[in-house]
């Protein structure tokens, strides 16, 4: 089925730019039916349309596998922005309807859970950083908001309140479990610790200015955040890339998916359950990598790697370099692999250890390994191709436990399948240019990439001297930090740093 | 000549203690192909951590600062009561097996104490998680140090020691191999090593012994590193003194091997806890019972050989 028959089949009338307009009171039992036809909500956001003499606005993406996406946009008030809650019927729009009405103030009116996300006891009460009337560099007075947290009571219960600052070298975040003897019963994160405005700061500036603060939103995913960004700028203006180009965004995407993957074997197996062993090779390997990243782009964490309109040109001597390396990295890799899955002592706390059911990830709209470790084949790659690589052979590697185990195996499996995604890529590169020319007009589009997380949607909309009106960024760990809530009761206390790491979610990357 | 003995093998044991963890922490690294701190780093940690100024809650009571002083004067008369390298020299009374469980268990229950009095949720945790491991951990202590006793045919460490250096090895260690077995399982957990705890982690959710401490800081945070320095090293050289008596000093020689044999122990001591701990994946809490159990049957197995030999069955 592809998004016309779709449409035709739910009676939606699809305008010039591909939207589908809703009334605002319809939203929610419209998504309910795409979700019941296998068409789940992928990504919510707001715009701020006072200026254009409307209100303000609220859309919904939803996914369909193989065809695109299809957004449904319903208009709202301009005084009082509110609709009837989806997440009543479509638990993926939880979160993102609380961050709306931080951000905007807009009233998912019904939601189950309508509690303060992003903003903390500190901001005062109608703060709404990303209405065009709210100065970016506003000061705040100092509030004192209730911002209260999931609690189960009863004889013999306590709760363990856990950072927001940890021991390790690790980004910020609070854990609230609520425990009975060592068994977790409830659990609940308060992130948005490390708010760094990207989304507001990129308005108005050109989409060039706004690709040095896409490169930093989360650090460790720098390829992509910016592929993401890039895709949705260029299909805005209605830029095609070369095909030297398109080859080029394949081999750094699976590069960083590689350094990503190596680093969390490593993290998982050694610092989650303390076997030193896979720690220190696994962290070893992912310093080689940084060290060939470094050489080849100028930047350990590849920035620079992804340009509008291209990619940063690999020459032939330095392809050599590359295979090589990738050579070393690959039998080293499966060297420690074969140790990792022959020592039942690991093994023994990997398996069903933090199983997360497959109806809990689809209903979360889980991405990445969150999804394909609960055996739901969802990849962007696949779904909705980008770059080359619907001319690239690969197959979405899942695997059905949903245990720590299984995200462990389907990092394992995908390494090797990013290797031969390279070297096919490399093999067929053709001879040209690498970075084009984009010439910024007015125009919105989506754009997305699977980083080693999960999927990145970005939705961009140029105004008319080609500057960001706005950019709104979904990034996987914010899909995938609420699992936290589904795969954690039921575990030990001491595993859940294992579940953690099994995830392995930015918070950076969740708190733009 | 036996009481200078006594205080020259109580002095080298608090003298050598924070070696063994450095030690320890060297051939890690090693394991991990790192370099690793030189071996005497320790030393510096204790003397940097003596220079600094202590936090303490005022949400604590007394029990929180008596905590340091008692669990080192534990760790004291532990060093003077367990033999590493000499024999025939500590008074029967001291170096009873019961009275020495008895230090143990005196200091654990005041390291609890000191981890719930100021009510932090990972104290508590900690204190509640060593004593679940304590009580598991009594049998199999008791049981293994039991054995040995009835093969030397003494109660204290010292006339085990004694037994172990003048029977000849084959005749005298073999057969208490599985008690050997049992202890080392005893040891680890005791020490609070893999694969029972991790002494290097950072994760405050999977801590015992470090999230009892966690409250501490400056020169009692140093005490109570001291302390599980003391208890590494008498707990770990004892038992390999027993296994490998030779070059033991008593009071009518001083075999010139004393040194070397020390010295082999020590570090063979520190290889083995780092490698175990670099070669195994620390167990599922809620599968201690399970470790603990195979070091129970291992014991009772070495006990059951022991009475065999000796025809009592």
């Amino acid at each position: 089925m592809n998004i016309d028959q779709l449409c035709s089949q739910l009676g939606f009338v699809r305008s010039k730019g591909g939207v589908v307009e809703i009334p605002s009171a319809e939203l929610a039992e419209r998504a309910q039916a795409l979700t019941a036809a296998n068409v789940p909500l992928a990504f919510m956001y707001a715009t701020d349309e006072r200026a254009l003499g409307a209100g303000f606005a609220v859309h919904a993406v939803f996914s369909l596998a193989g065809s695109g996406f299809l957004t449904l946009s319903s208009a709202l008030d301009a005084d009082a922005p509110a609709y009837p809650s989806l997440t009543r019927t479509t638990m993926a729009a939880h979160w993102y309807e609380r961050l709306m009405g931080d951000q905007f103030g807009i009233v998912a009116e019904g939601h189950p859970d309508w509690r303060r996300l992003m903003h903390h006891e500190n901001i005062p009460v109608g703060t709404y950083p990303l209405r065009k009337d709210f100065a970016w560099n506003t000061k705040l007075a100092q509030a004192k908001e209730p911002y209260p947290m999931h609690q189960v009571e009863g004889k013999g219960i306590y709760e363990i309140p856990v950072g927001p600052i940890h021991a390790g070298v690790i980004e910020p975040g609070h854990f609230r479990f609520n425990v009975r003897g060592e068994r977790i019963l409830a659990l609940e994160g308060k992130l948005f610790f490390t708010h760094k405005g990207v989304e507001k700061l990129v308005e108005g500036k050109t989409p060039e200015e706004a690709m040095r603060f896409v490169e930093r939103i989360s650090g460790d995913m720098v390829v992509g955040h910016t592929l993401a960004y890039a895709e949705a700028v260029e299909r805005a203006v209605g830029h095609t890339i070369t095909p030297r180009a398109a080859r080029l965004r394949v081999v750094w995407s699976e590069l960083e998916r590689i350094s990503g993957h190596v680093f969390d074997i490593g993290n998982m197996a050694g610092n989650g359950t303390g076997f030193t062993f896979m720690a220190a090779q696994g962290f070893r390997m992912l310093e080689e990598l940084r060290r060939l990243y470094e050489s080849l782009v100028g930047h350990r964490y590849l920035r620079g790697a992804i340009v509008l309109g291209g990619a940063y040109d690999i020459e032939e001597d330095a392809q050599e370099q590359l295979r090589s390396q990738l050579e070393k990295t690959e039998r080293e890799l499966k060297t420690i692999l074969n140790i990792a899955f022959q020592s039942d002592g690991l093994m023994e706390r990997f398996e069903t250890t933090g199983v997360l059911s497959q109806a809990a990830a689809r209903a979360y709209g889980a991405r990445g390994i969150g999804a394909r470790g609960s055996n739901i084949p969802a990849d962007v790659r696949r779904d909705h191709p980008y770059a080359a690589y619907a001319e690239l052979p690969f197959a979405v590697v899942t695997e059905p436990a949903g245990d720590v185990a299984a995200r462990f195996k389907v990092r394992a499996r995908e390494v090797t399948q990013s290797l031969a995604l390279i070297r096919a890529a490399l093999a067929s590169m053709p001879e040209g240019s690498a970075v084009s020319t984009v010439t910024i007009k007015q125009g919105d589009a989506l754009g997305w990439a699977e980083s080693f997380r999960g999927a990145v949607i970005d939705f961009v909309r140029l105004d008319a001297q080609g500057k960001i009106d706005r950019l709104a960024v979904s990034d996987p760990s914010f899909m995938n930090w609420p699992l936290f809530g589904e795969l954690g009761p039921g575990n030990i206390v001491p595993d859940f740093p294992l579940c953690n790491k099994s995830l392995g979610l930015s918070y950076s990357g969740t708190d733009l | 000549m036996t009481a200078m003995l006594f205080i020259l093998q109580g002095s080298t044991t608090l003298a050598l203690a924070p070696l063994m963890v450095g030690f320890v922490r060297f051939f890690k690294a090693r394991f991990q192909n790192r370099r690793g701190a030189p071996p005497w780093l320790p030393y510096v940690s204790l003397w940097s951590l003596f220079a600094k100024e202590m936090t303490i809650t005022r949400y604590s009571s007394w029990v929180f600062r008596s905590v340091p002083f008692v669990v080192a004067g534990v760790a004291v008369l532990l060093a003077f009561s367990v033999p590493t390298f000499a024999y025939g020299v500590i008074p029967e009374p001291l170096s009873n097996l019961f009275f020495i469980g008895g230090l143990f268990a005196l200091g654990s229950v005041w390291l609890v104490l000191g981890g719930m009095d100021a009510a932090s949720t990972f104290g508590n945790m900690g204190s509640s998680r060593e004593m679940t491991l304590a009580a598991f951990v009594e049998p199999a202590l008791y049981l293994g140090l039991s054995t040995i006793a009835s093969a030397a045919g003494v109660w204290s460490l010292d006339g085990m020691l004694a037994h172990s250096a003048s029977t000849p090895w084959e005749a005298g260690v073999l057969p208490l191999a599985f008690t050997f077995g049992a202890l080392l399982l005893v040891v680890l957990a005791e020490n609070a090593r893999y694969p029972v705890d991790n002494p290097a982690t950072h994760l405050e959710l999977t801590m015992v012994h470090e999230a009892m401490v966690l409250e501490y800081s400056g020169p009692y945070l140093a005490f109570l590193e001291y302390a599980s320095a003391v208890k590494l090293l008498v707990t770990t050289l004892f038992l390999f003194a027993l296994v490998l008596p030779f070059g033991l000093v008593h009071a009518g020689a001083s075999p010139l091997w004393a040194v070397v044999w020390y010295a082999v122990r020590f570090l063979l001591a520190a290889f083995t806890v780092a490698s175990i701990e670099s070669m195994i994946v620390k167990m599922r809490f809620y599968r201690m019972q399970e470790y603990f159990s195979l070091a129970f049957f291992v014991a009772l197995a070495g006990l059951a050989l022991v009475l065999l030999q000796r025809g009592i069955f």
